[in-house]
């Protein structure tokens, strides 16, 4: 064979080759590969009473850790818990080390921009709280006042934009922080869930916390990439069939004493 | 996994940003200047004072150097208010800092002066300097000129450290670019240009150290 011929052949070869190598595969989905593997990573925040608390034996729970835990039994895959703190919710989800987080994400459209929401699993409100000594009758009372709040959360969303000027908000990195800095009188009221803020002052009876203003109500669920539809869809079927069996209903109500409003659907 | 990167997002905030990472220089320098004070006076009260000082110091030094920052951070923040001291988040966080860099400042100091021959002290004495002119200019300057290099280091690591304070609400640039990140979602740009500016200012601090060290030791050749 001439040269020419050979070379010929030979390119014509790897060129072939090397287009069966690179078939475009048809990516697998989330849910796929975590029915394949049989292991769905959820992002949770242990550290955001009740929704996600550490039991007396340092496991995770809380009413969002029980829902994730009865999603992955009835997905039939096991659960690896993602333990993030508040700031860290969106971007475990968004960076790939958790599939899904199921951790009292309060529905918003700025954070529907970055992510996928599932129909919302529970309610929650967030409320301004404070010592009773502390005025607070109206967003005008806050001006002068220090209010800590704490990042990644709706009260850090929505307190900035309710408070008027000459309010000076303090931010924290965890609610653990927050709760610190009320409780030493570093800020005179703080906003957090009103759950929370329960818990808080059956804690520290003495220091007599009261609710004092109303900041907004919000629902919650469970949030995936942008993208896993096919996630996102099974998800909101374990959800309507929960939520019509009564099983969100009681997990709700075992950790939060209150009853389960009537959830709507996107 | 497909990540779109959006820095623009990012320069929208360069105020923000310029704000937090001002306010970092402001308390690391002022940190840095009371804290070798702090620590030339403590290196001076251990090598020359009374019995129970020595000790409480080097009690200090001890409990200091063996506890993380943001331990020592949250006790300043939290605890103090309930001993009736009440602090802001800014003067905690100097005053914590002061203290942290106090210690490893003593330490560092305390090296520099025992590697001045005694010899030169007796000297000094016998030419009738006091006890004070004799640390200050046989002891003292000589000593910085030897341990500059880690004193700098302590310094851009004190500056590094600050990074912590965010912790205790004091909003410098970690807290300004965790908010940002928070409220925008995009953690990695973020992040990465906050490297950036701590890169640069741990650079900038370098450059100014340099310049600090040429100017009394280099320039004014001798002492």
């Amino acid at each position: 064979m001439s040269t020419f011929l050979r070379r010929f052949a030979i390119a014509t070869l790897a060129f072939a080759s090397a287009m069966f190598a690179v078939q475009p595969t048809l990516a697998e989905t989330t849910l796929e590969k975590i029915l394949s593997t049989k292991k769905i990573r959820v992002a949770i925040d242990v550290a955001n009473p009740p929704f996600g608390i550490l039991d007396k034996a340092g496991q995770p729970d809380g009413s969002d850790v029980a829902v994730a835990r009865q999603l992955a039994k009835d997905l039939g895959a096991e659960i690896e818990f993602v333990q993030v703190p508040s700031t860290g919710r969106i971007p475990a989800l968004l960076s790939g080390r958790a599939d899904v987080t199921i951790a009292s994400i309060s529905v918003t459209t700025d954070r529907a921009k970055a992510v996928m929401y599932c129909n919302p699993n529970g309610a929650l409100s967030i409320t301004i709280f404070a010592a009773q000594e502390v005025k607070i009758k109206t967003p005008a009372d806050l001006v002068g006042k220090r209010v800590g709040i704490t990042r990644a959360t709706l009260e850090e969303a929505t307190v900035p934009k309710m408070a008027p000027e000459g309010t000076k908000i303090v931010w924290f990195d965890d609610l653990a922080s927050t709760v610190q800095a009320l409780l030493s009188g570093q800020v005179d009221a703080a906003a957090m869930t009103s759950f929370a803020e329960k818990t808080v002052s059956d804690s520290n009876p003495s220091k007599h916390l009261e609710n004092k203003l109303l900041v907004t109500t919000a629902f919650y669920g469970p949030i995936v990439r942008p993208g896993d539809f096919e996630l996102r869809q099974w998800i909101n079927t374990w959800l309507f069939i929960n939520k019509q069996n009564g099983t969100l209903a009681a997990i709700y109500k075992k950790y939060t004493g209150v009853e389960l409003v009537p959830l709507p659907t996107f | 996994m497909h990540y779109a990167f959006h820095f623009n997002v990012v320069w929208a905030h360069w105020r923000d940003l310029a704000q937090g990472a001002w306010l970092t220089i402001e308390l690391s320098s002022l940190a840095m200047v009371l804290g070798l004070a702090v620590a030339t006076a403590c290196v001076y009260a251990k090598a020359a004072g009374p019995s129970p000082l020595r000790w409480a110091i080097a009690g200090y030094i001890e409990l200091i150097r063996n506890t993380p920052f943001l331990v020592q951070i949250f006790i300043v923040y939290f605890s103090l208010p309930a001993l009736g001291i009440s602090v802001g988040a800014n003067e905690a966080a100097v005053a914590a800092m002061v203290v942290n860099f106090g210690a490893y400042g003593t330490e560092i100091l305390r090296a520099g002066i025992e590697s001045i021959p005694r010899g030169q002290v007796d000297a000094a004495r016998a030419l009738g300097l006091t006890r004070l002119q004799t640390f200050r200019y046989v002891v003292l300057f000589p000593a910085l000129k030897t341990v500059y290099p880690a004193l700098a280091s302590q310094f851009i690591l004190l500056m590094l450290a600050s990074s912590v304070v965010s912790a205790i609400s004091a909003v410098e640039l970690t807290a300004v670019t965790n908010s940002l990140q928070s409220t925008t979602f995009r953690s990695f740009e973020f992040y990465f240009v906050a490297t950036g500016i701590y890169l640069a200012m741990a650079l900038g601090i370098r450059a100014v150290l340099g310049g600090v060290y040429w100017i009394r030791f280099v320039r004014r050749q001798g002492a």
